[in-house]
């Protein structure tokens, strides 16, 4: 009986378990909506191509759903997963011919039984890689390609080709809180390819040079927990995970990418159908949406980052000085403040767009000028809790200087909800940014911004509806991300949770 | 196994990267030269236009840019603010285009190119010389002048860019109206009077619902404007002498004339007068017969005003008339049976009498003792300053609209020149109308339909119940209803969910929606609207460098345009191309725009 009850909170408390069930449902549900969209009900045609991917993503849901299966019967059995259950994991893998990350995710979380939050990284990283060769090498059915096409694709597929090393090496070597000195030679070469975008390279390298160098336990350990909170959280990581996509494929673009396809107008080919050339069809001047949404990443990211960054950094240094020093200088700042406030933020940023001119950097003071108070609020708030610790009292009895404390102790141990804060609102940014492009107001209407893209294809969301869904789902995808990503840190960061 | 994997990895990438082409072999095959590599002489240019016409700027954008140009777009959101950065200055190309409303190749080039035109940045006199020669000239012998005119305003001199003629296109609900009845004329605004219900017994319980985009309707005063706000309005308003077809010709159809006849020297222009028409009021917002009859001493006073720019403030179309000199009440018959027949035989009275019930046995002033029937008319003479015969298509403008000279004497008591905005309310205000404390509607019209109220969503209109009774011009629906709907795909939703009975305006990509759907029927018309591009005439280096502007005038390709409204346009060369068939093309050729640019460069 008793035994029973502990198989039963393996089953409850095992990482691997609701991941799969996670995925054959949302496996079942992406086949299903490629079986709607493989036949056409106006014309009673088939789409091979649609059918086969539905075909794919079946497949996929079974073997999850029985390996699923396999997995509770081994944890109500034995309360552990069999070898011969994890095996099943290495079938899964040819999901990713498919595309289904998901189900790639889930298998390569179920082959290693010993699970750092390098293993992750690495998965993630090596998982990235392969759908930014994946996207960029659609160029290849397009007429032409740009002239670094072939030499950037070469690079990506060495370093992609280096990155599944790294994984075997990272599953093979690492240990929690430790690895092996030679790994700080690789950690060395990991880091270099982050200059593709590709941030898990970053994260990996990062913590493989902590783990084979220093010495600083407590550091490792903090850092250790901290990743293995978020990395348990899936929807966190798939977040993680899209965002950074984004990112090494707006860097990547730059060389794999033709930006001519994507402003350029091309009137012999005026709404063409999604195709093989076309992956997500040509807008009403012929140009390749699929191009413009990967060229629309770049302003998106951009102009979401930067205007979080700016009220971050300005607002969180007057909510600083206003809750460290006396209610003058605060109630100064905060009533200040709390003008600002009083003014819609989305007015704001139009009435600035309207008086200095549509282009990015007027875009991203317009967004960012609106959000200040709130982040003056919340690092007001965390700064009046943290000046009254202690070791903020002894910091003044050695003596050492207002600003000092302020940015030295007080400030680093007030960022954790900043952090959280900023990551949930780049979504809101992106979706502003989206939002002043669609009502006219953002970017100039030839550059490729998702916003623009959205706002060609809602006039044509009857005829031609491609042109609204995928800048669409591309906006919502990547808002979804940061949200996940920000409450998979609120999670991690939260002390109240611990 | 892992080594048999790669190498076959490796081959496949070889095969496939022996595949693609890259951009500069491509490029390489079609031209040596990439024009775009020099991008440090790059000429800038600025394009200013509004958001509604962005479609157009981003090809004209990307043919520039194409050509070896930068282009920096101003966008402004309305024709507000496109106006106010069109008057500053700011821009070296300008997205604009003209309708000739009145189908006469006089008002498509008078007010646009004149040097003293009231829409005129050109000082040309050799401009100014073919105009003037023109508008004396008959339909066969103004071809020639017009295309050396358009030769001199586009080829030589490139004062503008042409880039399209538009189609009109109307849908129509034809499950609720008779698509028959609803006209689609090239020039002139619809007339509401004919169009009716598919079942009749409607006309008097339901309203027709049509649309338009402006809401804020610059004057109902005739001539106190002339644009989108009003023309239709005004049209349905007013009666005027004459009216023009749904192809452009001149006809007593429809207006206050039974019929009208040119005198020999085409300067006198007589006008025989119906008397079966009154101006109706508004009363407890039902419409009334006032009992005045619409007559020769309106006409008077409604033409003297209109070609007088002191007789209003703010008078925005005396220059359509000032081509009239005198306009008066013809108190003679012997004049009439004097007066020749300009090009042909018989006397004015004989061109006049035609198809009138009775002859016209004598001619009164008092309105009131004419008498069709008893042969008692009036007739109206008005005189050109010079032979003018296209003073017709003018006169058919719904600014030639006639007004009550009794009411609108009695409204507009304030003084021209110290005139208040603020104080003084002159006749046709829209605040007047409009639902609220300010109401008060003095409105007497002349035409089949009279405005009861307006507020921002819509106005109201009911039919003048003295407007030719028992004829088939009597209005056949009683209620029309006109939403104001900024957006023309909103617009189209509107029509399409049966919200709205008719739209006018249906955007060039969206025809295939009207025609796909089972209860709207699509009226497609040739118009005079001419899209193009103006250029700054005023501090810019296009107003300096005629050959610049011919660098960007050679840039454009219309065949591109024709493409990207799926052949819904069709080509233009000037203002004047779908009244004038002048056989003039502008052909698209890089290498007159290379030379241009590099004369340019080198003055």
């Amino acid at each position: 009986m008793e035994e029973k009850l502990h198989n039963r909170h393996a089953l409850v408390l095992s990482k691997e378990y609701p991941q799969a069930n996670f995925t054959w449902i949302i496996s079942l549900i992406i086949s299903v909506i490629f079986l709607v969209n493989s036949f056409s009900f106006t014309t009673g045609e088939m789409n091979s191509l649609v059918f086969a991917m539905f075909i794919a993503y079946l497949a996929t849901t079974f073997l999850q759903l029985f390996i699923t299966r396999r997995m509770k019967r081994d944890l109500l059995d034995t309360g552990a997963i069999q070898k011969k259950t994890r095996r099943l994991g290495y079938v899964q893998l040819l999901s990713l011919v498919s595309g289904n990350v998901f189900a790639a995710a889930a298998a390569f979380n179920l082959i290693n039984e010993r699970k750092t939050p390098e293993y992750t990284f690495a998965v993630y990283m090596f998982l990235t890689q392969l759908f930014v060769i994946a996207i960029s090498a659609m160029n290849m059915f397009k007429p032409y390609v740009t002239d670094t096409f072939l030499v950037s694709m070469a690079v990506l597929l060495v370093i992609t080709v280096f990155h599944a090393a790294v994984l075997i090496a990272v599953a093979k070597l690492v240990r929690e809180t430790d690895a092996p000195r030679s790994m700080a030679m690789i950690a060395v070469f990991v880091l270099l390819t982050a200059v593709t975008g590709n941030l898990f390279a970053l994260l990996l390298g990062w913590s493989l040079l902590l783990k084979s160098i220093s010495n600083d336990h407590s550091r490792i350990l903090k850092w250790h927990v901290m990743w293995e909170k978020i990395t348990r959280n899936s929807m966190a990581v798939f977040g993680l995970f899209f965002i950074i996509l984004m990112l090494a494929i707006s860097v990547t673009s730059r060389f794999t990418f033709d930006y001519d396809f994507a402003v350029e107008n091309d009137y012999g080919n005026i709404l063409q159908t999604p195709s093989l050339a076309y992956p997500f069809g040509t807008d009403n001047f012929g140009r390749d949406v699929f191009s413009r949404i990967v060229f629309g990443a770049r302003i998106s990211l951009l102009v979401g980052f930067a205007s979080t960054a700016i009220p971050v950094v300005v607002g969180g240094f007057l909510g600083g000085i206003a809750g460290y020093y006396s209610i003058r200088t605060d109630n100064v700042i905060m009533r200040l403040l709390d003008v600002l406030y009083a003014i819609p933020g989305i007015l704001l940023a139009i009435a600035i767009i309207a008086a200095f001119g549509a282009n990015t950097t007027n875009l991203i003071i317009a967004l960012s000028v609106g959000s200040i108070p709130t982040y003056a609020r919340t690092m007001r708030a965390n700064v009046l809790m943290v000046s009254n610790y202690d070791f903020v009292d002894s910091a003044r009895a050695l003596g050492t200087s207002d600003l000092s404390i302020i940015f030295k102790q007080v400030v680093p141990n007030s960022l954790a909800p900043m952090i959280v804060k900023s990551t949930l609102t780049i979504g809101g940014a992106v979706i502003a940014t989206s939002s002043l492009s669609y009502l006219g107001l953002g970017v100039e209407p030839h550059i490729p911004e998702w916003g623009n893209i959205l706002r060609v294809g809602s006039t044509y969301l009857e005829s031609h509806s491609y042109l609204a869904v995928f800048p669409g789902l591309a906006i919502i995808l990547l808002v979804l991300s940061f949200n996940f990503l920000g409450d998979g840190l609120r999670d991690a960061l939260d002390p109240r949770l611990d | 196994m892992g080594k048999k994997l790669l190498t076959i990895m490796l081959a496949l990438i070889v095969v496939l990267a022996g595949c693609v082409q890259t951009k500069s072999e491509v490029s390489g095959e079609k031209d040596g030269g990439d024009t775009k590599g020099g991008g440090n002489g790059k000429v800038t240019i600025e394009l200013l236009g509004t958001s509604a016409g962005e479609d157009d700027m981003n090809i004209v954008r990307d043919q520039l840019i194409k050509n070896g140009f930068d282009v920096k777009l101003n966008i402004q959101p309305d024709y507000g603010s496109f106006k106010a950065q069109r008057d500053a200055g700011n821009f070296d190309i300008a997205l604009s285009s003209w309708t000739t409303v009145t189908g006469n190749p006089d008002y498509a080039v008078r007010s646009l190119f004149k040097s003293d035109g009231d829409n005129s940045n050109i000082d040309d006199s050799e401009v100014d010389a073919l105009i003037d020669r023109a508008s004396t000239e008959t339909p066969e012998q103004f071809i020639e002048t017009y295309k050396q005119l358009e030769q001199r305003i586009v080829g030589e001199k490139a004062y503008i860019a042409p880039l399209y003629i538009s189609f009109k296109a109307q849908g129509v609900n034809k499950n609720v109206l008779n698509p028959d009845t609803v006209r689609l004329a090239k020039s002139r605004a619809i007339a509401w009077e004919t169009i009716d219900f598919n079942d009749a017994s409607k006309r008097d319980t339901d309203a027709l619902i049509t649309q338009q985009a402006i809401g804020s309707l610059t004057s109902l005063d005739p001539i106190k404007g002339n644009d989108g706000s009003i023309n239709t309005l005004n049209t349905n308003m007013y009666v005027r002498l004459v009216n023009l077809t749904d192809d452009d010709h001149v006809v007593s159809d429809g207006s206050l004339s039974y019929n009208y006849a040119i005198g020999e020297g085409n300067e006198d222009y007589y006008f025989v007068l119906r008397d079966d028409i009154n101006f109706a009021a508004v009363a407890d917002g039902k419409a009334v017969d006032t009992g005045e009859r619409v007559g020769a001493d309106d006409v008077v006073f409604s033409l003297n005003r209109a070609k007088d720019r002191d007789a209003v403030p703010d008078h925005r179309t005396y220059s359509l008339h000032e081509s009239m000199k005198d306009v008066e009440i013809v108190t003679d018959l012997a004049e009439l049976e004097d007066a020749k027949l300009s090009g042909g035989a018989g006397s004015v009275l004989e061109a006049l009498e035609q198809g009138l019930e009775a002859d016209i046995t004598e001619i009164v002033v008092d309105k009131t003792a004419a008498d069709s029937s008893a042969g008692k008319y009036q007739v109206v003479k008005v005189t050109t300053n010079e032979p003018f015969p296209q003073v017709l298509n003018y006169l058919a403008h719904q600014s030639a609209g006639i007004v009550s000279k009794k009411q609108v004497e009695s409204i507009n008591t304030y003084d021209v020149a110290a005139f208040d905005v603020n104080k003084d309310i002159p006749y046709g205000d829209q605040r007047t109308v409009t639902e609220g404390a300010s109401y008060d509607n003095h409105l007497y019209a002349s035409g089949p339909y009279i405005l009861v109220k307006k507020n921002d969503y819509q106005a109201d209109f009911v039919k003048n119940p003295a407007y030719r009774v028992g004829s088939e011009f009597e209005p056949k629906i009683s209620n029309v209803i006109v939403r104001f709907i900024e957006d023309a795909d909103s617009s189209l939703s509107a029509l399409r969910n049966g919200e709205i009975h008719l739209f006018n305006g249906v955007p060039e990509t969206k025809y295939e929606l009207v025609e796909n759907d089972d209860k709207l029927v699509l009226q497609k018309n040739d118009s005079n609207a001419v899209t193009y591009l103006l250029f700054n005439a005023a501090d810019r280096a296009v107003a300096k460098s005629e050959n610049l502007r011919k660098a960007v005038l050679y840039s454009l390709n219309q065949d591109e345009f024709l493409n990207y409204y799926q052949g819904n346009k069709k080509k233009a060369y000037s203002t004047v191309s779908p009244l004038v068939d002048t056989g003039n093309e502008l052909i698209a050729d890089p290498t007159k725009v290379e030379e241009s640019l590099a004369d340019y460069q080198a003055e």
